[in-house]
Parts: C-alpha cells; sequence; structure tokens
C-alpha cells in the first residue's frame, strides 16, 4: 500500500517542493513581492470575508502570518501528493497539476495591487520545474521496485529544493542588507523651507524619543530606494511616475507635526511629534491638474494598503506631505521607507500611508480604502484630546505644591486653553508651553497645592475655534476615542 | 466543560499579539493582519510575554467567553488595556459599574503596569444588597476598597504567594501555588488574564480593607 501511494505521493511533493523553492529563489533575485508563497497568501486574506478574518486575527493574533502560510503549504502538499500518485496512471497529469498550481501563483500575484506582468514569471518557472521534475521522475519507473533508485532521487530533488530555499533566504537576507545601505546612502538636501526653532521653555517630552508604530504591512516591507517609484494617476489631468530623485529635487518642506492613531483609547500612548522632511503634496498635486470631482485620494502601498484621504483637505492650504525624512535622517524602514503620506489633522488610518507606492485620485462613492472596509469612518479628523502624564494614575504623591503636567492636541485647530479639575472644585487653567505651530500638540502644566487624601484629577481642552473637549465616552472605534481623561493620585 | 476550558486554555496561549489597541509586540517585524488600525513599539505596553506567563488557569475561567471574537474572551481581553477589557467580560459587569462609578476607568487603563483581583458578579453577591448599594453610592468607601485589589506591578503565578502593597495602601496576603491560590478569605477562580497593562486574577468574594 505505501508503495503504491507513499512514494508517488512523495515523489509529487518533493517534485513541487523543488519548484516552489525555485520561484522563491527567482522571486528573492529579481522582485520579492513576486513569490508564490506570499503573493497567494496575500490574495486568500484579501479573498476572506472580513468576519472570518477577523476572527483569525483574535484567534491567532501574530501568528495569523505563520499559520496563514503553513496552511497554504499544507494545501499544496495534499494537492500534489495527489498528483504524484495518479501521474502512475497517466504521467500526462504531472504537467497537468503542474500548470494549476502554477497559474494558481501567477494569478495570486497578478492580483496584488501593485503587480507587474512579470510578477507571474516565478509562479510559472517553478510550475514549468515541479512539473519536469515529476515527469522524468515517473518516467524512471516501474524502477519504483528499486527501492535505493528511489531514494537516490528523492534525496536529489530535496536537495536541489533545500539548497534553492536556501539560496533564496540567503538573497532575502542580503537584499534587506542593501535596502539599509541604500538608505545609509541617501544625502536629504536641506529644506527649503525649514521648521521654525523650537521656542525657549518647552519641556523635555515636546518630541517623542519613540513614535509609535502604526502596523499596516502582512510583513515590513524593505523598499530599494533605487527602484521606487510614486505613480500618481485617476482623476487628474495628467498622470505621472515619480523617482525617489525626482521627488527630491522639488522644495522640500520642514515641520513639526504630532500623529496619531484613531484606536488610542483616552490617555492612551499612541500619538507622539516628530520632525518630519516632505514634498508638499498640494502643488505637486495642482501641476497635475486634479479633476474638480474627486474628492478622495487614495494612497496604496507597496504592499497593497489603502488609505483614503479627503483632496479637500490635501488642499486645504495644511502642510499634507510626501514625507522622506524624520527627525533629520530618511525615513526608518518601519515608518515607511522610502516615502510615507501625512496629512496634519487626520488620524494615520486616515492620512499617513506608509511605504507609498501609487497615489490615485478617486471619490468617496466610487472606493472604500482598507480600513473603511472594516467598519471605521471614511474620514478620520482628529478629536480634540488632552492627557494628564504627571502624576502616573495611583501615583503617592507629597503634601504641598505638586505638577500636573501632561499634552492637549487638537492638530489644524490648535489648542486655546487647557484646564485642570480636582475632584469637584472648579476647573483651572493650566499653563500652557509655547509652540510654533498647531499642528503639534501642547504640553501643558498645573500648580497643584496637593492636600492629603486621594484626589481625581481631570483634564479637558479647548481648541483653536473655541471648541471643549467632549465629555462624552467614545470608544475608538470607528472615528476616535473621546472623555475627559481622569486619574486618581494619593496624596501624603 | 473540560473542552472549554481547554478552549480557551489555546485561545489564551494561541493570542500573543496586538489587535483593537493600537498595543502589543515590539519586537517582531511581522505584523497580523490587524482588525483595528493598530501600533507596534508603543512605549511601556507589553510586549509578547513568555507563553507560560499567557496561560489562564482555574476553574472559574470557564465562565469565560471562548469565543474569541466576544470582547469578554480571553483572546479579546489580552488586546485592551485593563478596564476596556473588564468592560467586555459579563462576568465582571458589577465590578465594572463600581470602577466607573468611582471614576477610575482612566486609571486603571492607563497605569503602567499593574495586577487586578477583579471580584466576579457572584462575589458581589455575596455581600447583602442594602449594604452594597450603600457602597456604591459612597465614592470615598468605594475608590479605597477598589484599590485595595490592585496591586503596582504584575505578579506572574510564580510571584503571586505573599504579601503585597496595594494601591489603597494596606497590604494584602496571597497563599497558596501552582493553580490553587486565595488572596486573604478569596479563592482565585481564574488566574493570570492577561490585558494589554494588566494581570488579572478573578477571585470569589470582594476584599475589604482594614481601615
Amino acid at each position: 500500500m505505501l508503495r503504491r501511494t507513499g512514494r508517488p505521493a512523495l515523489t509529487g511533493v518533493l517534485s513541487a517542493a523543488l519548484g516552489v523553492a525555485a520561484a522563491e529563489l527567482l522571486a528573492a533575485a529579481t522582485r520579492p513581492a513576486a513569490g508564490p508563497l506570499v503573493a497567494v497568501g496575500g490574495a486568500v486574506i484579501d479573498a476572506t470575508p472580513t468576519g472570518v478574518k477577523e476572527l483569525a486575527v483574535r484567534t491567532l493574533g501574530t501568528a495569523d502570518k505563520p499559520v496563514l502560510l503553513g496552511g497554504i503549504v499544507f494545501v499544496l502538499a495534499a494537492f500534489t501528493a495527489a498528483v504524484g500518485v495518479l501521474t502512475v496512471r497517466r504521467r500526462w497529469v504531472a504537467f497537468a497539476g503542474a500548470a494549476v498550481f502554477g497559474l494558481a501563483g501567477a494569478a495570486a500575484a497578478l492580483s496584488r495591487p501593485a503587480s507587474m506582468s512579470y510578477d507571474a514569471v516565478p509562479s510559472l518557472l517553478g510550475a514549468a520545474i515541479a512539473g519536469g521534475t515529476l515527469w522524468t521522475w515517473s518516467r524512471s519507473r516501474p524502477a519504483s521496485a528499486d527501492r535505493r533508485a528511489f531514494l537516490r532521487i528523492a534525496l536529489m530533488v530535496t536537495g536541489g529544493a533545500i539548497l534553492a530555499g536556501g539560496a533564496a533566504k540567503t538573497v532575502e537576507r542580503v537584499r534587506g542588507g542593501a535596502v539599509a545601505k541604500s538608505r545609509a546612502r541617501i544625502d536629504l538636501p536641506p529644506p527649503a523651507d525649514p521648521a521654525k526653532p523650537l521656542p525657549t521653555g518647552v519641556a523635555p517630552g515636546f518630541y517623542s524619543d519613540d513614535l509609535y508604530r502604526v502596523d499596516t504591512a502582512l510583513s515590513l516591507p524593505r523598499v530599494d530606494v533605487g527602484t521606487w517609484s510614486l505613480r500618481v494617476h485617476g482623476m487628474v489631468r495628467r498622470e505621472t511616475v515619480l523617482s525617489f530623485e525626482d521627488l527630491l529635487e522639488r522644495p522640500l518642506i520642514e515641520r513639526d507635526i504630532t500623529l496619531n492613531c484613531v484606536s488610542n483609547e483616552v490617555g492612551g500612548p499612541y500619538v507622539g511629534t516628530v520632525r518630519w522632511l516632505g514634498v508638499p503634496l498640494a502643488p505637486l498635486l495642482a501641476e497635475l491638474g486634479v479633476d474638480p470631482a474627486a474628492d478622495q485620494l487614495v494612497a496604496r502601498s507597496v504592499e497593497g494598503m489603502t488609505i483614503g484621504t479627503p483632496v479637500a483637505t490635501i488642499l486645504d492650504g495644511r502642510d499634507a506631505m510626501l514625507c522622506v525624512g524624520m527627525n533629520g535622517e530618511p525615513l526608518p524602514i518601519e515608518h515607511g521607507f522610502p516615502v510615507r503620506m501625512l496629512t496634519p489633522g487626520l488620524y494615520g488610518y486616515a492620512g499617513a500611508c506608509k511605504w507609498v507606492a501609487e497615489l490615485e485620485l478617486t471619490t468617496f462613492a466610487d472606493f472604500d480604502a482598507y480600513w473603511v472596509r472594516r467598519g471605521w469612518a471614511a474620514r478620520g479628523p482628529v478629536k480634540t484630546a488632552s492627557r494628564i502624564d504627571k502624576p502616573r494614575p495611583f501615583a503617592r504623591v507629597p503634601a504641598g505644591k505638586a505638577t500636573v503636567a501632561g499634552v492637549a492636541w487638537a492638530q489644524g485647530r490648535g489648542i486655546r486653553t487647557v484646564e485642570v479639575r480636582v475632584d469637584d472644585r472648579p476647573w483651572q487653567k493650566a499653563e500652557l508651553l509655547p509652540v510654533t505651530s498647531s499642528d503639534t500638540w501642547v504640553q501643558w502644566r498645573y500648580e497643584w497645592a496637593a492636600t492629603p487624601g486621594a484626589h481625581t484629577l481631570a483634564v479637558r481642552a479647548t481648541d483653536g475655534t473655541g471648541e471643549v473637549q467632549s465629555e462624552d465616552r467614545a470608544t475608538p472605534f470607528p472615528s476616535g476615542a473621546t472623555g475627559w481623561h481622569t486619574i486618581t493620585a494619593t496624596v501624603e | 466543560m473540560r473542552t472549554t476550558q481547554l478552549t480557551a486554555v489555546a485561545a489564551a496561549i494561541l493570542f500573543t499579539g496586538s489587535l483593537a489597541a493600537c498595543g502589543g509586540d515590539s519586537t517582531s517585524d511581522d505584523a497580523p493582519a490587524a482588525a483595528a488600525p493598530m501600533a507596534t513599539s508603543a512605549a511601556p505596553m507589553t510586549s509578547s510575554p513568555a507563553m507560560d506567563t499567557m496561560t489562564n488557569f482555574g476553574a472559574g475561567c470557564s465562565a469565560v467567553p471562548t469565543d474569541s471574537s466576544n470582547p469578554g474572551s480571553f483572546a479579546a481581553m489580552a488586546q485592551v488595556p485593563v478596564a476596556t477589557a473588564a468592560s467586555g467580560n459579563p462576568v465582571l459587569s458589577t465590578l465594572v459599574g463600581a470602577v466607573k462609578k468611582a471614576g477610575l476607568v482612566d486609571s486603571l487603563n492607563t497605569a503602567p503596569a499593574i495586577t487586578v483581583f477583579a471580584p466576579a458578579d457572584s462575589a458581589f453577591d455575596k455581600i447583602p444588597s442594602a449594604q452594597l448599594k450603600k457602597v456604591l453610592a459612597d465614592k470615598k468607601t468605594l475608590t479605597s476598597i477598589l484599590t485595595y485589589h490592585v496591586v503596582p506591578e504584575k505578579l506572574a503565578p510564580a510571584d503571586l504567594a505573599g504579601s503585597h502593597k496595594t494601591l489603597e495602601g494596606d497590604e494584602i496576603t496571597v497563599t497558596g501555588s501552582g493553580m490553587d491560590f486565595k488572596v486573604g478569605e478569596a479563592s482565585v477562580v481564574c488566574g493570570n488574564v492577561q490585558t494589554a497593562n494588566a494581570t488579572v486574577y478573578i477571585i470569589d468574594s470582594v476584599l475589604m480593607p482594614k481601615s
């Protein structure tokens, strides 16, 4: 029994392994996005209904990707085992089976948002190798009786698959190093319009040492700046493709901007301020001639993430930009190297696409971006918010003069006042530290005459338009949390 | 029952990542395909605890929903800060109401690393309803009772036995070992439940501070 089906099945699986490994090697050496495993994984994710996908993410967490790839490998193994068995009777099945999985891989690769026709090549080549191996191998039977001959070929094919797979991994690592090197070699030109110098009186912590990281990628994209380009298309008079050099030749602006995540809870940590360097987007779009009917700019990342931003927010005079630098250096890889978008005043999910590869002018009626399809609000203006950073919740504070301090933000509108409330006493105005722009958070502090006992401290901000931060408690979903950050501290 | 527990434990073990909040995994390059816009490597949140510290235990765990899409499940709770996590959990509704009444939601959510001994609804049922009503109406007493259930550090099961100073100021004493612990007179019915910023032990009686 085992000899009758076991060996042919193994023959099928090993031939396929060789083919897949060869395809991965070719992809790694030429275009990593064209690798059949990653391409099929991406296609499976896209085809999976949101409910099922969220369930998978909830149950599997960070293990979702290995589980997905494991599942693909399992299905592939089962399929190719069957092909191997069927090939014993009809040898043409070897090529038919290989064609099926080759075409599936090619179709998946071509279905990726940023694909090109070449992306079909690794899968098709892999299929040809797998089919050829299986065909040739099945010819060497009925030497199936000869266990040694079978083992010899099996070892050769396995060895080939391992070598190709190992080479693919090595190439990936070398390319990753090359991306890091290409980043290190970038010499960013000085900004034509530098950020205003930080005023005196700014307290430590104005800049975030470690900007929170929003993950939009299945795996962290490593983009070689030499091959990167940005395609601008859709509802524009003139479509264009820009290289990284093209971007750097344009006048650059440098700005301090606070960016925050829509998923941040009241008082949460997912907000930060850094110094950005980038190409202003409004003049670029003006040159290309945006169709007045286009109300949405969809930024698409190299791995297919889509972020939809109202065109009006880009053209209304704010510093919407294509960022090339952060804190005086090229963008860190995890923050979107080589280029990310940034729209001050919008949550990241609605205006700050990382690893951007395409800008498409379209309408909100015609296209729902990634998070919108998952129920989040189509437009993501930042809600006015404030946070107490000192004292920490449940802190024990010595009686006497104590400083209550924190940050408040309403990018674009700016912060007019911040007030602190101790227990049920009246709201007291906090001191605002200086800022140079309405697009950053404002540091505030309040001198508190702390008396012994347990106390509740609350904070609220009023934005530049005079509107007071909402007291109503809203969850982050679907358009950002609201509520006054309220903590307790014990004075001793 | 056994199967349910196993499923719950399996779900808790499998789930190491970051989901609804912008929280989680600070070491890996690879992020899960998210159900919410989210971040990695943010400031003082948990970073992929080792598996053994992820495993919850106790007979009472079977009362926790196992469907991971339920916000009260272990998997969902691991991804959000503790007060938000508890608010999704049907066995903690009285506690959540009390936390809201005392105005402790943000403090619990934004405290960097804490352990919460969370009395289940059945624990509050042991208190005569007139007395419970009175306590819930008195913010000061309520606050001291609630903060008596919080220890300002994350306690793994291995560190649980012993005396711990609570946020209220008094100490609590935990006895027992393995998967069998008592906090004062209260038994841990479901232990080592992970939330984004706190480790939670669900207990079957409300703890009362001496003062």
